[in-house]
Formats: C-alpha cells, structure tokens, sequence
C-alpha cells in the first residue's frame, strides 16, 4: 500500500500543496467541466445555429459578431459545431473508457479472487492486449466492419481495459490482506460477498481518480482517430473530424482549425487537473 | 475433546530447508474450558489458531491434524471449512476497528455473519442482530446497530466483534489477541464477558495471547509456546503458582513485576526470541536461560510429564525454585 499511496502522493502534492492556485485551477476546472456536460447534453440550448446548416454565402467567415468562431467552407457555424461536438468527441471517450473500465473491474477482481494459477494465467491474457498497438487495431476493425465512431469505441476499448484490469488486480491482491477481510472470511462469509461487499467498494476510489484521468487521454485518441479518418463521417461535428476537414484552408481561415483544437486541449487538461485533484483526496483519505 | 491437534507443523514454503514456524505442536482442548496459548512474537502461536480454520497466510504449508469434534480440518477444502467458519467455531481478532469492515453499519456486519450461514433473511437477521448487541451487553442496542465502527469506543467495537463470533451459536471460540488494542479497563470488562458467555453458553474458549495478566484472570489450561514448540502445558493453576519451565517462570516474573510500581530496573527476559531462520541448537531456550548448562546447548529436549504438567526441559524448575544443572532428576 505504502508504495502505490506514497506515488499517487508525489504525484498530486504539486497541485493540493500549492495551497489556493491549485484550489482556483481545481475549481475552474470543475466548471469547465460542467459547461463540457451541458454542451454535450443539451447543445440545442447552448449553440446559436444548427451545427449542419449549410449557408454557401457565409462560407469560411472570419470570426466577428454573428459567428464569434467564425464558419466553415459549407458557412456552416463553428461555435455550433465545437458546442455540438462535445457530444460525439468527449460522449465517445466517456464511453471508451467506461466500457474499458467495467471490463476491467469484472477481469481484474476475478484476477485478485483466483487462486495463483488462474491469476497468472489472467494476466499473461492482459499482457498479450498490452501490445496491442490501438492505432493498427483501429485500422483493421475499421476494414472489417467499417469506420465510424463505433469502430472507435470497440477498438480504443480493446486496448483500454488491460489498464483497468491491473489496476483493480492489484488493489484486490492488496485488500485481501486487510484484516477486515480476513475477519468477514474467518466467519465464513462467501467469496462474492467477499469481493462485493469487502473488497470492490474500496476499489471505487482509485479507479474514480483513473477514470477522470483517462477520460482526458481517451479524447486525444478519439480525435487522433477521426482526423486520421477512421473515426467519424462529415458532417458529425466531431472535433478531431473538425480539424481534419479544415486542413485544406489552414493558410486563409485559422479558426477552423484553431477553434476545435482548443476544445480539445481544454477538455483533456481540465480532465487532468480533476483526476489529480481527485487523486490527491485519496490519498489524504488514505491516510497517506 | 473438541479440539484435538497431534504433530502440528507449520513453515513458509515447500523447500527442505524451510524452518517450521510451528514445529511439531500436540494438545487437546476440553469442550467447556478456557484454553489460554501464551507465546511471545514469533513462537507460532497465532499461526496455531488460524491453522484451525484454514486461514493461514499465502504460502504456508501445514501438516499433522486438527480434528474438531472428531472432524479433519487441516488442509480440507473451502468447502468443508467455510461452514464451520463463524458456524461453528467463532473467531475474534486483536483490533476490532481494522477488523470490522468501516463502510457497513455493525449491525449490519453481524447480520451478514447470519446471512452468509444461510440462518436467517435479511429482516430476520437485522432483528438477531440488535438482540445479538443486547447479549454482549451494549446499552441502546437499537442505535449501536446504525452506528458504523468508528462511531462507536474501542470496547464497544470489540463487543460487538463477539457478537458477530457468536452469531451462529458457535460451540468454540478463537481469540487471537482479543485484549491487546484495548486498555487496561475495557480489557477487564472484555475478559469478564468471555468467562461470562463460556459460562452461560458452555463455549469452548481459546485464546490465544502473549499477556500473562490476561492468562490468570480466566485460563482453566495453560499452553506456553516458545519457538514454534511447547516449553510448558498444564493447568492454569499449577502453571501459574510453580512453573517448571524457566521460559514460563520468566514470563510470570515480567508480568508480576509490570503491574507493580517502578522500582529499579524493569524485569525482562534477556535477549529476544530467536527468529525463524536462525534458531539455536539443543534447547531453543538456551541462549535465554539462567540455568542453561552444556546438554542444554546440544541436545533439544523432549516433552516429559512432571505431574500434571508437560514439559520441555533438561533442568525443569522445582517448587518454583530454580535446579542446578547437575542435580536435576
């Protein structure tokens, strides 16, 4: 415990120890974030025009009064399709990683309960999909059954849950040693009330701090997908199909890439600052 | 006798050359009595009282028998021992705070015990459990039921870790250390209800400890441990009054001596418990003992009746007085 307790720690003291600027960064963070739900959960509220509008006159227009992002080679508008994007770019890497980390719960508590044998041979199977590289994985799913954000999802989860699966491994490895544990299972208590009941709810706190954390990481490989072309299909406003769309007009019209790359970094720094915030109230909660 | 266990070994690993942490240990313990194991750190002795349910530590291998009310338990399946787990032996550890589970109310915790033996549904269970409370003497059972284990004082928190060892109406009792994280008072009160639910419920108690002052307030049995063997077991009484043991007559005069006013220096057995790996030749003792003489250092010696007593030693204490190496019988 020492040594996973003690690297979370230095991991976070930067932020928590700084006193108010991490408290002021933690708090910004937190209310991008709920702008980011509301964007993906109700655009129609947010956007000024719908984001697959087209209006040839307004085409590639500079950012001013009536499209403060400017608009696009269709005049379609960029605040519209960045506020609409949310839903497709961080809605997918949510998902990525939820499916990643609900694998990897169920693997790696299985893991931790078996005997040493199956255990090993468990996580002999999570090495080989650690070497999965997602990028060719990505590739031939989209060959196979064709590319489009749900290809996205099932090959970045592929290689997601390995991740998780260690992870809760090893903090159910570590809590069965605990003595309240060992107390339940010398009065006899079975092994899923074990696990369900003893173990995995001291299991939710570390895999919060990753989920947060991956959330931000998942976004950049979502979008690295799609500008890539294997991820969504225009016109989705998906912010990494966003930026592959407005390579052609890079020279005259900057907005068009500057804008949904801006979203992008956002979203995964805000992700970051949450998840070391939340990493670092473990650890305090931890005792650490 | 209800517990019964014959050339007990216990070590780390399958190697040859692995020491055994228990090393060849025989007693048997009388339904109804209060069998106390005293050992300092490192003799085996809570290694002996998780060996009973299975619930040695990850790679220790045990060999010889543990029969419970005639029944085998030494290496039988999780399915033999699960049921007799909390069924019908109960056990209660040292620490009741780490030992309770901190994100379930203790009701809660003593109605899974209930649940997990199939005895009781969830109403039911919640209902035995309050009752359970009432039976280990906490006041305003009702509301320590709700309470999580933090809420609640040390002593409570161990009550109520009786009562879940108690749920299923165990007939046998295991206590390993159940006194040590509590104070001087609430230990008291903590030995008084165990005497008291052995009494009443005619329970089979071991307890496992290395305080001697818990061995004389309630042992019927003595068994003293050293290194992973028996130096001394016998009743309580005769234990107590005239040890034959050097080890025992040690252990006797540091606790005496603990509980009486500082006078000049504090009284303790020279020398630490030899660790596992490097335990001496002959008598393990020896190094430790005042009347350690030349077979001492060479032979280890074997366990011999001395009245009602057994015991190992070359030079055995008479009448609580110490015999000269050389003239011992």
């Amino acid at each position: 415990m020492s040594g996973t307790a003690s690297s979370v720690t230095a991991h976070t003291t930067r932020l928590s120890s700084t006193g108010w600027p991490g408290r002021v960064l933690l708090i910004v963070a937190w209310i991008i974030a709920a702008a980011l739900a509301v964007f993906a959960l109700m655009p129609h509220l947010v956007a000024p025009y719908d984001p697959i509008f087209l209006d040839v006159v307004d085409r590639l227009r500079a950012p001013g009064l009536s499209h403060p992002f400017g608009t696009d080679e269709g005049g379609r508008d960029i605040l519209s399709r960045v506020i609409y994007g949310t839903r497709y770019s961080l809605g997918v890497a949510v998902a990525i990683v939820i499916v990643a980390a609900l694998i990897g719960i169920l693997y790696g508590a299985a893991a931790g309960m078996s005997s040493r044998r199956t255990d090993d041979l468990l996580m002999r199977i999570v090495d080989l999909f650690f070497g999965i590289p997602a990028l060719v994985l990505a590739l031939a799913l989209a060959a196979a059954i064709g590319r489009g954000l749900d290809t996205v999802v099932l090959s970045l989860a592929v290689v997601w849950w390995p991740g998780y699966a260690r992870l809760v491994r090893g903090e159910v490895l570590r809590l069965r040693e605990r003595p309240h544990v060992e107390a339940a299972r010398a009065l006899g208590v079975g092994t899923w009330s074990l696990l369900f009941r003893h173990i995995l709810p001291f299991v939710v706190q570390p895999v919060n701090v990753r989920i947060t954390t991956d959330i931000g990481y998942a976004l950049i490989a979502v979008t690295a997908l799609s500008f890539l072309g294997l991820g969504a299909e225009s016109p989705t406003p998906e912010w990494g199909l966003l930026i592959r769309d407005s390579r052609p007009y890079f020279g005259s019209a900057w907005w068009y890439l500057v804008f949904p790359g801006v979203m992008v970094m956002v979203t995964a720094t805000v992700c970051s600052i949450i998840g070391d915030g939340l990493a670092g109230s473990e650890a305090s909660s931890r005792g650490a | 006798m209800i517990l019964s266990v014959r050339d007990l070994r216990i070590r780390f690993g399958h190697a040859a050359a692995a020491p055994f942490a228990v090393d060849g240990l025989d007693f048997d313990v009388s339904a109804g009595e209060i069998f106390v194991i005293i050992g300092e750190s490192g003799s085996g002795k809570s290694l002996t009282g998780l060996s009973v349910l299975g619930l040695l530590p990850q790679g220790a291998v045990a060999s010889g028998s543990i029969r419970f009310d005639g029944q085998e338990l030494l290496n039988q399946p999780e399915a033999v021992l699960r049921p007799l787990r909390g069924g019908r032996i109960g056990v209660v550890y040292q620490d009741p705070l780490s030992a309770m589970n901190p994100v379930w109310p203790v009701g809660e915790q003593i109605a899974e015990v209930l649940r997990a033996h199939g005895l009781a549904g969830r109403r039911e269970a919640a209902r035995r459990s309050v009752e359970l409370l009432e039976r280990v003497h906490i006041p305003d059972a009702p509301r320590i039921a709700l309470a999580y284990p933090h809420e609640i004082s040390g002593g409570m928190r161990q009550r109520a870790m009786i009562a879940m060892a108690l749920a299923c109406g165990p007939r046998m009792l295991i206590a390993d250390e159940p006194t040590t994280a509590l104070d001087v008072t609430i230990k008291a009160q903590i030995l008084e209800l165990l005497s008291e639910l052995r009494r009443e419920l005619a329970l089979t108690v071991v307890l496992i400890t290395h305080d001697m002052g818990v061995v004389a307030e309630l042992a019927d049995r003595i068994l003293v441990m050293y290194a992973g063997k028996v130096a001394e077991l016998g009743p309580a009484a005769q234990i107590m009054n005239r040890p034959s043991h050097p080890y025992t007559q040690a252990l006797l005069f540091s606790a005496t001596m603990s509980e009486a006013p500082a006078k000049a220096d504090l009284p303790a057995i020279r020398g630490t418990a030899p660790p596992i790996e490097a335990r001496p030749a002959g008598c393990r003792f020896h190094p430790r003992c005042p009347q350690a003489a030349a077979d001492c250092r060479e032979a280890a010696p074997n366990l011999r009746r001395l009245g009602d007593v057994l015991l190992a030693c070359h030079y055995p204490l008479l009448n609580g007085d110490a015999a000269r190496p050389g003239c011992a019988p």
